[in-house]
């Protein structure tokens, strides 16, 4: 639908005003965080809409420190980097596995990693906090990152074994040939060259893991990360909006940050699942 | 024939690499979701330890709570063509040449990289009583609206704030599915005198049929299993149970009232909704993966 027509502009032009009422409704809410985390609280309550008069900073030292979103945010730091690291390392290994090794079963092994995804952790919240309990895992940080690893890792093995699929099989096979090992392969071969599907891993489980509360709330319940963080916020100082919208700018920045970042990777990421390519 | 077949199955070191490599990403599935879900199953027919056979499921069909949680994803659900529409229009303008699509694209996208704690806080805010969207509305004459607080108005609160803060994903995969229609076949339509409707809906349509099934089952099970962080800081569920889900109750019941067996119990029940949506995404991922 290349060429358009003058008729056609036309409504194209009419459609482009309700999509950018739709695109400012979208910054609308990073806008109302930022621009009230900047007020006092006083300042809040005569004015909620309008523009922030004086800025004030106070808000995010108060956050930072006293409402402790020092320690959440190294807590969630920690947890989506380790969670990440392991998921890339276990997605790239079943992926190699999976797409270029042969050994029996191997159909019903990636149907099977896939099929665990009809599990989400809703599903299984009872039995997977009695698993959390049994293994000594509450209220540790590897306990996160391992649950993490579980449950996002389905997407992660299935991207890593299309990617490496799509790979010629003589790589491999050379390599082979001058008398690399299996792991050798893995390690100098594939792991260089799943760079770019592993980049695009690593930017959306990123994503997943530092906005995820639910798992969070369960394994880390005398901790907290970011998103536990704010919901305590909301508890503990309910009146105070902008101290509340500080924290969420301070838990939102790392992301947005990245989005902007990363852009096209995200796309690239999430396409990658529903077309074939 | 018996070189073809080793040649099938792998020599003995490719083989024992193959289990070596897969076994974390087993041990770990098998461990934090395999095995809770035949334990849940067993764990919904006790409570306290004590083995009450189907007591749990007949209690749950008896109760309120979570007969509303199900006409509430049922309505939910209802809302579905919707979620695949909407995107579906937005990326067919984008792709068209759209004054500013560009940035929109990228704009729509932002609400999807956000928390659902972030913006349920935010949304929390903004649709109070006298919150700003309200403060808008007086503008333009329409009277305020108690949004969370009224249990006529909170659901549809809910699944709104949740289609804003996930379209902009739709929007980029139909995208990506128009970037694969081929432009030859609609450019001949065009000159055959072919009209922009026309062209539309006999061409560009049904050729995103792969990607309108795709966004229609992920949308599904994004609204069954990822809402729990929205209604936890938006509406806590309530008023009443007017925003209960599944997920959420499941949440309640093994948390605050402390009933294990009856929240694995209701937990069966989501994961039987979710088994039948979810096989249809496995088909469509193993379609594309080509392993």
């Amino acid at each position: 639908m290349a060429t358009v027509g003058r008729r056609e502009r036309k409504i194209l032009w009419a459609a482009s005003v309700p999509m950018a009422l739709l695109a400012l409704s979208c910054i609308y809410p990073l806008w109302f965080a930022i621009n009230n985390a900047l007020k006092d609280n006083r300042g809040y309550i005569l004015d909620r809409f309008g523009w922030v008069n004086d800025p004030t900073f106070e808000n995010f030292v108060t956050a930072w420190g006293r409402a402790r979103f020092s320690e959440y945010f190294l807590n969630s730091v920690v947890v989506t980097g380790g969670a990440v690291a392991v998921l890339l390392i276990t997605a790239s290994l079943a992926g190699f596995a999976l797409a270029v090794l042969r050994f029996p079963y191997r159909r019903l092994v990636f149907i099977v990693i896939l099929a665990s995804m009809m599990i989400p952790v809703q599903v299984v919240l009872v039995p997977f906090y009695k698993t959390i309990i049994g293994l000594g895992l509450l209220n540790t940080r590897i306990g996160l990152i391992l649950s993490y690893t579980a449950f996002f890792l389905p997407f992660s093995v299935y991207l890593m074994a299309a990617f490496y699929a799509a790979l010629p099989r003589e790589l491999t096979e050379a390599a082979r040939v001058d008398g690399a090992r299996f792991w050798q392969v893995w390690w100098f071969v594939m792991l260089p060259l799943g760079t770019p599907a592993l980049i695009t891993l690593g930017i959306l489980n990123t994503l997943y893991c530092w906005n995820d509360v639910l798992i969070s709330l369960l394994v880390l319940q005398r901790e907290r990360t970011l998103m536990v963080g704010i919901t305590a916020l909301r508890g503990e100082y309910s009146t105070n909006v902008p101290l509340l919208a500080a924290g969420i700018v301070l838990a939102a920045a790392p992301i947005v940050l990245i989005y902007l970042v990363f852009q096209r990777r995200i796309v690239a990421g999430i396409a990658a699942g529903a077309v074939k390519g | 024939m018996s070189a073809q077949r080793r040649k099938a199955i792998g020599s003995k070191a490719e083989r024992r690499f193959a289990a070596l490599f897969l076994l974390p990403s087993l041990l770990l599935l098998l461990i934090f979701r395999i095995i809770p879900l035949f334990w849940g199953f067993t764990l919904s027919f006790s409570e306290n330890g004590e083995w009450i056979g189907a007591d749990n499921y007949v209690r749950a069909v008896g109760d309120t709570n979570f007969r509303d949680s199900i006409v509430n994803t049922l309505l939910l659900l209802a809302t579905l063509p919707i979620w695949v529409m909407l995107p579906m229009l937005l990326a067919i303008l984008i792709h068209q040449g759209v004054p500013g699509g560009k940035l929109y694209r990228a704009v729509y996208f932002l609400p999807a990289v956000l928390s659902s704690v972030i913006v349920g806080a935010i949304f929390n805010i903004v649709l109070r009583y006298d919150g700003s969207l309200n403060a808008a509305l007086k503008v333009i004459g329409i009277d305020a609206v108690d949004w969370l607080g009224s249990s006529s108005t909170a659901l549809g609160s809910l699944i709104a704030v949740q289609l804003w803060s996930t379209f902009g994903m739709s929007v980029l995969i139909f995208l990506s599915g128009l970037s694969t229609v081929p432009d030859d076949i609609v450019e001949a339509a065009r000159i055959d005198g072919a009209r922009f409707w026309q062209r539309l809906f006999l061409i560009v349509i049904p050729s995103l049929r792969p990607i309108i099934e795709f966004v229609a089952v992920v949308t599904t099970i994004g609204v069954l299993t990822s809402m729990f962080g929205l209604i936890y800081v938006l509406t806590g569920g309530g008023p009443g149970t007017s925003t209960t889900l599944p997920e959420f109750l499941i949440w309640l019941e093994q948390g605050r009232l402390n009933r294990p067996g009856y929240a694995a119990a209701i937990s069966m029940f989501l994961f039987s909704m979710m088994a039948g949506v979810a096989y249809l995404q496995i088909r469509i991922m193993s379609r594309n993966a080509n392993v």
